[in-house]
Order: structure tokens, then C-alpha cells, then sequence
């Protein structure tokens, strides 16, 4: 029996000096975006698939009682999320350099930016002119954008709040690895949308 | 023994933080030191007192605990739901039970042996061992972890508070539409179903999502990918098949069962476009790789048991490891054998056929490497071992008939019919309940710091592989002589009545096993044998700590040198010193070749785990009754998350921050 | 052993009956049985050989000692090789085994998926619990309409349409083919071969609802001569009643309840709801299968289905005791 106590140790040597807060992929947050967007771009891409699958049981796509969708708030709406990456990579930089200044200018432009767009998403769902509930098009259609929109709501929070932190009160220094990933996490939340908006709203134009 | 060279493995960190790890000579530690230092992590690391301490802890081995028995709480129930199915069905024309009262039954029994047994008790099995295994001082991600595990314990709740106000489902584990459907099943009972399956499936994510980063970034120096433990190895591909299956069935549940029954979207509805058969397909692309995840975990039970009591490394580590990945891969290509009697094209069908096969052969190589063990061993009949010679016995007979149902032909046959109730009840307790006890007989001095009873042990084990194959042989024949599955009764002129009395009389001695296990586990975890550090003399980081594993679990992380950390190093152990004994602090290494790269703060006791848990309560199972419940549910969320990132922000310290090349003292 | 024997016996006697799979009435099944009996064989060649290595592994090499010995780590090259040598065979058996089976498997689907060109087509529908056949003739007027029993000539494969009207069901003649499900939505088939005349029982096989487990068919398989009988027969019109207390109970039937839900040919009776019931009384069994079709279970189920299949779309019929026994006296008329 081990008397209760240390086991004998040898040390190897200390990591005493090594850092605490790191960024990008060294740190394990950064992991954990990673783990969470895998989780959700894959659920959309599973929706995707959805959508296809409903649509052999249909004729014309979308079905002949519903009209194409409108592109003109969907356009506006992608374009804003592509501008949004500007200072959400400035904020990122900004982070990386350790630029408090910077990083709460990038933060509040970030947001101000990225308030526009759950706004123009509620136009964008009735832009799909069908509802979830007339047929099933409406319902994969309404699932595809709108589970997006739910991710989208919540980045957006994200990003509100550590910009309120970031402007109303001190933060620590390992909040700017956080920073740098909330925009990693949007670089993601924009990328994805544009294969759901080629899908949903374009798509039915093309094929 | 071997004793390879002890020192750390190269620091490419160091390269770019320069002069962060001074290159020591080995030097033995001080024992007083080392007691010291002992004292102060338990502070640093204890939760607070009393019952906000018990609400607040993230410490991922009081969390895992209390997942372990909630599950295994869930194990007793479902046990007793199928002990009242085998009372209705022992004799022809029984009235025990009606139609609607069994309905549910067999239904909670199969929805909580899959979601609220089986994977949650293998995820918490990793969530409690694999920090310990890779030589780290907590999980990645602590207050994540609490959250899936209330999530889990709030799902159980309104399963069971559900079955005792008469709500409980009643379409099937399956919950096949249109049958769940608005139309044929009105009412809430499906309702439940959806919901519960999507408590489950959040509480499975955070623990894949953890257990992946755990694994990849707080192994011990020197652990690189190719000494990652087995078990450790089957919990990584198991999390990232999860990762890969659970979005599908909680999209299938709550996105378009659950819609279509409360705001009558159409995905299932054939009158507007719908299809029947996208359910199937849904539910199924989870539902296959979800046995793998019960199994695979339970595959990495075995090994390190084999290799302790036989006293011999396993045969073949690197097949083994290139076994759980291909069936992980193949786990997601089988789905469509649910179907073989749904109406899809033949070629398809062949398809599935042969990738249902092909899936032996891992599982294959995987046991003869075990056979191969035990023959050049010494092995030593400990009730856990015992435990895996009835996984043989029983396991084996599962897969076989496995491959048997990947004949389209055969399968038509015996297709929901007892045969396949037979058959996966020999997978999933060959399988994964009896490597499970072997796992508990095994661990359970880690977790206690109490042996468990041998003799009892040994009495229950036996009991246990000779009630399993009681209950269960039979049932072959009796699918082949035509008794489908899911009926709450049957004529005697079917002749189906002996056999199904043995069955039941079966199941009684499975019952008389799990008591005897009961009485066990608490008997010996109250007075049990002191057990030790290391009572089998195993190999695992785990055994490198003391039983029961303090708050800390390491005092200085342990360094590893090869496969067998505490084979390959005797004593003294390795260890690398410099973790802080007075903050929270864990070590991150380099994902491939586990380099040390930096200290992680990890955090403290929290109270927002538990109240987002309650957020998912009035989401999901507010959205049952009203739609608007999911709007107070996101703004809930929004709350919370407000003051989650709050509490975080408030802890600032000193930190050395490593960007852009330079290292920076900031707080 | 006693335990095992006894499954053995039990096995051995349970290779007969009306609903079996190991009773093949026609080649398709025996095919299958075939298959399955190979696949059987070697399975427990290989279970009892992975069992036996196990248990002598185990066994034979067992420390008696509790003491821990020194665990090997390093394995000497020589033995490594071997081991590699032995476990790349036993891979290398399972590959092959395993292809024979796919090849066989493969073999049987193909001589399964016979699809005749022209052959007697039978639709049958599932309802929540029950089953409608409706045999198809290229003349319309003669198609027939029937529930709860499936009739087929033996010899020759039957085409079998399969729709439901509700919920998934599957029907599956366990001793001539296995199973196929009714799906809302789709339509699928299959082709039931059998060569043995006699009376078999099909049963749902895909859980739909409260009664899922008293949802049975008989299925007939006649001779070729008697199917064409059976069939001219079928096709008639409801007998018309001759005495005195059978007039009042039609009058009972069009009268009261039975009529909105059920169906008489030749009748003013109409209702799709449940079984179409013009030869109720020649129908082995009542209640799909549930009952043996005599009077007493005629008589307490339509006064009480409710006790008898607890949720069945049929209610309970308060009748006088006349009116009951008029319509029975009815119901036995329509042979």
C-alpha cells in the first residue's frame, strides 16, 4: 500500500516562465470556437441537404403557388456582412498588438455595423415570399436561413457585450485573445452565409 | 523495464518565447516541499462551502461523478421499465399492462437507455478519466462542462416527472412519423420526446467539445499523438462523431418534428411536399454512428484492463487506434440497413450491404489483437476480467448476427422482430454495459479511493453474462418464428408463450446481478479496502496520482515517455514543476507532439452553468406549449450570457501575454 | 445444460407454424432459409472459436497468485512478427468469410427481385388497425374490394401493392417473404411466391399505434383451381337475407352505426371507414385477426371492442338484445 502522500518526483524542468494568454490557435478558446463552428456549419450543411431532398418531391422549384424570392434586401444584407469582416479583422489585429484604443474603436464600429444585420435578416426571411408553414419549400427554406439567423443573434449579442465591457468598465488583458476569437467566430458566421444565400436565394433563379 | 532517456521533449515554444523553459538537469523534489505545496493547491482548487459550493463546483470529477450516477440511476430505471415489458409479455394475453400504458413504457424505456443511460454514462466516463489520463489538472472547458451535465439532469427530470403525469412518449425510441406526427399523436407526449432528445444532445456537445480540446491541448509533455492513451484515443473519435451525428437528430427533433407539430411547418407532411421517409433518413444518420458511441468508448475499457491483469502492453496499439478511426468513418455510411424494408433503390441497398460487412473487420482486428494479449500474458481472473470474458461470449454473438442482418434478404425477414431486439441487446450489453462493469470494477479505487468486493464481484459478473444470455438468446427464435417487435401482447395460439417465459425469467437473474452490484459499490465505497495510488499496478497517468484523485488531481504534471507512462518510467515520476499552486492555472502543450506552450488560467466556481441550464428548461420545454417561449428563451440566453462574460472579465491578474513574437507582462 | 437444452428443444419444435420464417412456404423464403442457415453455421463456428480461444487464453495461462508481476513492455521482435503473422491471417479470414457472405447475399437478392411482367396484381392498404386489399382486374367494374384476409393462388408470383392510409405499417407473410412497409406518400410492392397451399398469418410489423399488436392477416393460399373459385365467389354481391329475424338485422345495420363506417356490396351501405364487411361471415377471423370469427366474438365484439382491442377505431354499440342477436343472425348471412 501507498502511504498517502507525494509519489517520489523527479522534475525535468519548470514552465514556470511560459505565458498565460496566447491567441489564435494556441489558446483554448480558440479550440473551442473551432469545435462549436464545426458543430454548426455542419448542422446547416445537414439543413442543406434537407432542403435538396424536399425539393425532388417538387416539380418547379420553388413550387408553382409561390413566388421566387425577392433579391434585393438579401443582396444588401450579404454585402453588409462582407463589409462587417473589415473591423472585425481590424479588431482582431488591433487585439493581437495588445491596442486597447484600437481595439475599442474596431469593437464599436464592429457593432454598430452588425446591429444592421438581424435587423435586415427579419426583412430577409419575408424576402423567401412564402411562409414556413405553406409548404414544405417554406419550411426548408424558413429552417435554412432562419437557423442561421438564430447563430447569428447570438454572435451579434457577443460582440455587443464585449464591446459595452470593453467601453464601460477595465478588462483583463486575456480578454483580447477573446476579442480575436469573436472575430474568428464572424469571419466563420459570414463565410457560411454565403453558400446558404447562393442556395436559398439564388438558387431557385438559376435551376 | 525499459527507462528511456529522461528529459522533456524539444520546446519549439522556446524557440519563439525565448528563455521560457531553462533547460534543468533532473532533480529529485523535496518531499516536505512537495507536501507543502500539496496543502496550497487543495486551497487554491477547493469549491466554496457548503450547498453553493455543491450548486457552483466546475471541478469535471464532482461533475463526472454525479453524471456517472445519474446515468446509472437511469440504467435502474430503464432496467425496471423493461422488467414491467418482460411481466406484461411472460405469458400469452396478459393484462398487467394496456395498450397505452405499455406503449409508453417500452418507449421511455428505449428513449432513456439510449439517451439518458448509455451515451451519457460513456461521455462521463471520459469527462471524469481523460483529463486524468493525459496528465492534466482540470477539463478545457470546466463551467461548459457543468452546464452539459445540468442540461443532462434537467432532461431527466422532465422525462420522468413526464412518465408519472401520464405525458411520457409512446411512438418509439424511434419516434418514426407520421405515427409522431401532429395528426396520428396529438397531445404533448411526443413533445417530450423532441425536447428531451435535445437536452441530451446539448449536454453530449459540450462534452464532445471538451473532451476533443481537452485531448488535443492538455496532454502531459510528451505525450505525443502516438502515445496517447487507448482508451483516451476511443473517446477522442467518439466525441468527434458526435460532433458529426447529434446536429442531425436535434435538427430532426426540435427544428422539424417539434415545428411541425407546434407551428405546423410541413417536413413530413406528403400533402404539401413533405416526405416520411427524410425522418428516417435523419433519425438513422444519427442513429447508427449513435450505437458506435456507446461501443467504441466501451472498446476503450478493454485494453488498459487486458494489459494490467495480463501483465503485458497490448498487441498492436497502432491497429487498434487505426480501428476505432475507420469504424468511426464507417459508422456514417451504414444508416440506410434501418431501411432495407422502406421503399429505396436496390443498388443502394447493396451499398449499405457491403458496408455493413466491411464495419466487422475493424471491430475484428481489435479483438484478435486482444486474443493475441491474453495468450502471450499472464492474465490474473479479477471480476473486471471476468466482465470481458463475458464480453466474448456475448459481444461476438451480436456481431455476428450483425452481419448476418446486412443480408437485405435475411434482414427483410427478422427486420423489427424480436431477432433484431435480440441482436442489439447483445451489442449494447456485450458490447457496452458488461465492459462498463468491467470499467467500474476497474476505476471505481480511483474514484473512492475503495475497493470493490471481489467475491461479490465475481457473483455478479457470472450472474449477469448467464441472465443476459437467457433473456436475450431467445428472443432469436422467437423473431424467426414471426413475433414482431413493440407489441403489448400476443395470442397463445402463436406459441411464442414458453420462450417468452423464459426470457422474463431471464431478465429476473439480470436483476438479482444488478443488486449485487448495488449492494457492492456501496458497501465497499463506504468500507471498502483502502486501495492505494496504484492498486493493480497499472500504467495509466491516472493510477500517478492518489486515489481518490485530489481537487488538483496532479501535483506537478506528470512527463510522459512512452505508451505506458508509469511502466516505461518506474519511480521517481517525471514531472515538470512550474504550474502556480496558488491560481488556477492548467498546462497547454502543442497539439501533435505535446510540447509544453503555455499556462491556461482555468476558472473558478460558478453559479451561471446551473441558471443557463434553467434557461434551456423554460426554452425547450416552455416552446411545448407556447412557440413564444423560444423568444423569452433567447433573451434569457442573451442575459445570461451577459453575466457569464461578466464574472469572467472580473478576474484579473498579472498575465505574461505571448503575441506577435514577444512575450508581455500585463494585467 | 438444462437451460441450454431446453432452448434447443424449444428451437427445434419452433421450426414449424402458420407464422414462421423458418417454415418457407414458396422458393423465395426458402432461399432466404438457405442463407440464413449457412450464415448460421459459420457464425457459430466463429462465436465458439473466439469463445474457446478466449476462455482457454483466460484459463490455461491464469495466475493464481494475487502478486503483480513485472509487466512486459518490451516485446522481443520474434514474437511481435508472429503475433503480426497470426492476427494479419485471422484479418485475412474474416475479409474472406465475409466476401463469400456478400457474394451469397448478393446471389439470393438477385433471385429474389424476380419481377414477372404479368401476374395477379392485390393492393393492399393499411389503416390503424386494419388492412384493405383490393384485388386489382384490368376491368375496373370487377375490381373487389376486401379487408382483413389476403387470398392467393399458390404456384405463381402475386404482385402486392402496398399504401397506407395513415400511418407507417409493414406487412410481412413471415414463411413466403419477408417484409416491406406501407408508407404514406409512397407506393411500394413485392411479390408473394408461394407453393405451399394452406392458411399462413402476416402480421404489422412496423409499430403504428395503440393496437399495433392486434393488427394480424391470414393469408390463403389456394390451389389455382380453388383461388379462381374463391375469387368468382368474392366478387359477388351481398347475400340477401332469407328469414325474418336476418331482414331486421340488416335493417338494424343500415340503420344504426354500422353502415357509416362499413361497407356491404350491393348494399346501401357505403362506409370507408372501417372493413368492407360483404363476406364477413366466410372470414376466419375478426378484429384483423384478432378473434376466431364465431358468433359469441361477433356479438361481444361489436357490443364492446373497446375491452377487446382498447383504442380501435370501432365504438361500443349499446344495441337491444334483439337488435344484437338480429344482427348477428345478419352478419352470418353474408358468407
Amino acid at each position: 500500500m501507498t502511504a498517502p502522500g507525494p509519489t517520489p518526483q523527479e522534475s525535468l524542468g519548470s514552465v514556470r516562465e511560459l505565458p498565460t494568454v496566447t491567441f489564435g490557435h494556441r489558446s483554448l478558446m480558440w479550440w473551442g470556437t473551432l469545435g462549436f463552428m464545426t458543430i454548426e456549419g455542419w448542422s446547416l450543411a445537414l439543413i442543406a441537404a434537407m432542403y435538396f431532398y424536399i425539393r425532388q418531391n417538387f416539380l418547379t422549384w420553388p413550387p408553382i403557388t409561390v413566388p421566387l424570392p425577392s433579391l434585393t434586401i438579401p443582396t444588401i444584407n450579404l454585402v453588409v456582412m462582407l463589409v462587417s469582416v473589415v473591423p472585425a479583422w481590424l479588431a482582431d489585429r488591433a487585439a493581437r498588438r495588445l491596442d486597447l484604443g484600437a481595439v475599442k474603436l474596431w469593437l464599436l464600429i464592429s457593432t454598430l455595423i452588425s446591429l444592421a444585420i438581424p435587423i435586415l435578416r427579419w426583412y430577409e426571411l419575408w424576402a423567401l415570399n412564402v411562409r414556413w408553414d405553406s409548404n414544405a419549400y417554406g419550411s426548408a427554406a424558413w429552417l435554412l436561413v432562419g437557423s442561421h439567423a438564430a447563430l447569428l443573434v447570438l454572435d451579434v449579442a457577443d460582440t455587443v457585450g464585449l464591446t459595452l465591457f470593453y467601453w464601460f468598465k477595465r478588462m483583463p488583458i486575456k480578454a483580447m485573445s477573446d476579442t480575436s476569437d469573436n472575430s474568428f467566430y464572424w469571419y466563420f458566421m459570414v463565410g457560411i452565409w454565403v453558400p446558404v444565400y447562393l442556395i436559398v436565394y439564388v438558387g431557385p433563379y438559376v435551376f | 523495464m525499459t527507462n528511456p532517456a529522461r528529459r522533456l521533449p524539444p520546446n519549439e515554444s522556446a524557440v519563439t518565447d525565448p528563455g521560457t523553459l531553462p533547460d534543468a538537469t533532473p532533480q529529485t523534489l523535496d518531499e516536505d516541499l512537495l507536501i507543502a505545496e500539496a496543502r496550497q493547491l487543495e486551497i487554491t482548487w477547493r469549491d466554496p462551502a457548503g450547498l453553493w459550493g455543491w450548486l457552483t463546483t466546475v471541478d469535471h470529477k464532482v461533475i463526472a461523478r454525479r453524471y456517472i450516477i445519474t446515468a446509472f440511476l437511469m440504467f435502474i430505471a430503464g432496467g425496471l421499465e423493461a422488467g414491467m415489458m418482460r411481466l406484461q409479455l411472460a405469458r400469452p394475453e396478459n393484462t398487467f399492462l394496456g395498450p397505452d400504458r405499455y406503449n409508453q413504457i417500452f418507449t421511455t424505456h428505449g428513449t432513456t437507455m439510449m439517451f439518458l443511460f448509455a451515451v451519457p454514462i460513456m461521455t462521463a466516463m471520459g469527462l471524469y478519466f481523460v483529463p486524468l489520463m493525459v496528465g492534466a489538472r482540470s477539463i478545457a472547458f470546466p463551467r461548459l462542462n457543468a452546464f452539459g451535465y445540468y442540461t443532462y439532469l434537467m432532461g431527466v427530470v422532465f422525462m420522468y416527472v413526464s412518465l408519472f403525469i401520464n405525458m411520457a412518449p409512446d411512438a418509439g425510441w424511434t419516434s418514426y412519423v407520421p405515427l409522431a406526427g401532429p395528426e396520428y399523436s396529438p397531445g404533448h407526449r411526443i413533445d417530450v420526446w423532441a425536447q428531451l432528445v435535445t437536452f441530451t444532445e446539448i449536454a453530449a456537445l459540450a462534452a464532445a467539445v471538451n473532451i476533443i480540446v481537452t485531448t488535443f491541448k492538455m496532454r502531459a509533455p510528451g505525450m505525443s499523438l502516438n502515445r496517447i492513451p487507448l482508451f483516451v484515443w476511443a473517446q477522442l473519435v467518439v466525441a468527434f462523431m458526435i460532433v458529426f451525428a447529434m446536429p442531425a437528430v436535434a435538427i430532426g427533433s426540435t427544428l422539424q418534428l417539434a415545428s411541425d407539430r407546434a407551428i405546423a411547418t410541413h417536413w413530413f407532411n406528403p400533402a404539401e411536399g413533405g416526405d416520411v421517409l427524410l425522418w428516417q433518413h435523419v433519425f438513422w444518420f444519427f442513429g447508427h454512428p449513435e450505437v458506435y458511441i456507446i461501443f467504441l468508448p466501451a472498446l476503450g475499457f478493454i485494453t488498459p484492463i487486458i494489459e494490467t491483469f495480463c501483465r503485458r502492453r497490448v498487441f498492436g496499439y497502432t491497429a487498434i487506434v487505426l480501428s476505432n478511426i475507420t469504424t468511426g468513418f464507417f459508422a456514417f455510411g451504414l444508416w440506410v440497413h434501418h431501411m432495407f424494408a422502406t421503399p429505396i433503390p436496390e443498388l443502394g441497398q447493396s451499398l449499405f450491404t457491403a458496408a455493413s460487412m466491411v464495419i466487422a473487420i475493424p471491430t475484428g482486428v481489435q479483438i484478435f489483437c486482444w486474443l493475441v494479449t491474453m495468450f502471450s500474458g499472464r492474465p490474473r481472473l479479477t471480476t473486471a476480467m471476468i466482465f470481458l470474458l463475458g464480453f466474448f461470449i456475448t459481444f461476438v454473438n451480436g456481431g455476428l448476427t450483425g452481419v448476418m442482418l446486412a443480408s437485405v434478404g435475411f434482414d427483410k425477414q427478422v427486420h423489427d422482430t424480436f431477432f433484431v431486439v435480440a441482436h442489439f441487446h447483445y451489442v449494447l450489453l456485450g458490447g457496452a454495459v458488461i465492459p462498463l462493469f468491467a470499467a467500474f470494477y476497474f476505476w471505481f479505487p480511483k474514484v473512492t479511493g475503495r475497493l470493490m468486493n471481489e467475491t461479490l464481484g465475481k457473483w455478479q459478473a457470472w450472474l449477469f453474462i448467464i441472465g443476459v444470455n437467457i433473456t436475450f438468446f431467445p428472443m432469436h427464435i422467437l423473431g424467426l418464428n414471426g413475433m414482431p417487435r413493440r407489441i403489448y401482447t400476443y395470442l397463445s395460439e402463436t406459441g411464442w408463450g414458453p420462450l417468452n417465459a423464459l426470457v422474463s425469467a431471464g431478465a429476473v437473474v439480470i436483476v438479482v446481478s444488478v443488486a449485487i452490484f448495488i449492494v457492492n459499490a456501496a458497501m465497499s465505497w463506504r468500507g471498502g479496502a483502502l486501495a492505494g495510488a496504484n492498486p493493480w499496478d497499472s500504467y495509466g497517468l491516472e493510477w500517478a496520482t492518489l486515489s481518490p484523485a485530489p481537487n488538483y488531481n496532479f501535483l506537478n504534471t506528470p512527463v510522459v515517455l512512452g505508451r505506458h507512462p508509469l511502466w516505461d518510467t518506474g519511480s521517481p515520476l517525471p514531472v515538470v514543476t512550474g504550474l502556480r499552486s496558488d491560481r488556477r492555472e492548467v498546462l497547454v502543450t502543442t497539439t501533435f507532439d505535446a510540447q509544453p506552450d503555455h499556462k491556461h488560467k482555468h476558472p473558478h466556481a460558478s453559479i451561471w452553468p446551473l441558471v443557463m441550464a434553467f434557461v434551456m428548461v423554460e426554452l425547450w420545454i416552455g416552446s411545448i406549449f407556447t412557440p413564444w417561449a423560444v423568444l423569452g428563451g433567447v433573451g434569457l440566453t442573451l442575459l445570461v450570457m451577459l453575466g457569464w462574460g461578466w464574472e469572467s472579465s472580473m478576474e484579473s491578474d498579472v498575465e505574461r501575454v505571448a503575441t506577435e513574437g514577444r512575450i508581455v507582462e500585463a494585467a | 445444460m438444462g437451460v441450454a437444452s431446453s432452448i434447443m428443444g424449444s428451437a427445434l419444435a419452433s421450426c414449424s407454424g402458420p407464422q414462421n420464417v423458418l417454415d418457407p412456404a414458396g422458393p423465395p423464403n426458402r432461399s432466404i432459409n438457405h442463407l440464413f442457415w449457412a450464415m448460421l453455421v459459420v457464425a457459430a463456428i466463429i462465436w465458439a472459436a473466439v469463445v474457446v480461444a478466449a476462455l482457454w487464453a483466460a484459463l490455461s495461462r491464469r495466475r493464481r497468485t494475487r502478486e503483480d508481476l513485472e509487466p512486459i513492455v518490451d516485446v522481443p521482435n520474434e514474437e511481435q512478427r508472429r503475433h503480426v503473422g497470426i492476427v494479419t491471417g485471422l484479418v485475412g479470414a474474416t475479409v474472406v468469410t465475409l466476401l463469400i457472405f456478400l457474394v451469397y447475399d448478393f446471389t439470393v437478392g438477385r433471385a429474389l427481385a424476380e419481377r414477372p411482367s404479368r401476374s395477379l396484381t392485390i393492393e393492399v392498404i393499411g389503416h390503424q388497425w386494419w388492412w384493405e386489399v383490393h384485388y386489382i382486374d384490368p376491368d375496373p367494374s370487377k375490381l373487389l374490394v376486401d379487408a382483413n384476409e389476403l387470398h392467393i393462388p399458390a404456384g405463381e408470383p402475386v404482385q402486392v401493392k402496398l399504401k397506407s392510409q395513415d400511418v407507417i405499417h409493414s406487412f410481412w407473410v413471415p414463411n413466403i417473404i419477408g417484409k416491406r412497409d406501407l408508407i404514406p406518400g409512397y407506393t411500394s410492392s413485392l411479390f408473394l411466391h408461394a407453393d405451399k397451399p394452406g392458411v399462413y398469418r402476416a402480421q404489422c410489423a412496423e409499430f403504428c399505434g395503440l393496437e399495433h399488436a392486434k393488427m394480424a392477416l391470414p393469408v390463403i393460399v389456394h390451389s389455382r383451381a380453388d383461388f379462381a373459385a374463391w375469387l368468382a365467389e368474392a366478387r359477388s354481391p351481398a347475400a340477401e337475407p332469407n328469414d325474418s329475424s336476418a331482414k331486421e338485422g340488416k335493417k338494424v345495420f343500415l340503420a344504426g352505426a354500422c353502415s357509416s363506417c362499413h361497407a356491404l356490396t350491393g348494399v346501401e351501405a357505403y362506409g370507408t371507414i372501417g372493413p368492407n364487411l360483404t363476406h364477413i361471415a366466410s372470414r376466419r377471423t375478426i378484429a384483423a385477426g384478432t378473434l376466431p370469427n364465431t358468433r359469441g366474438n361477433l356479438g361481444g365484439w361489436i357490443v364492446d371492442p373497446q375491452s377487446i382491442k382498447p383504442g380501435a377505431r370501432m365504438p361500443s354499440n349499446q344495441l337491444a338484445a334483439k337488435d344484437l342477436r338480429n344482427l348477428i343472425d345478419y352478419l352470418e348471412t353474408l358468407k
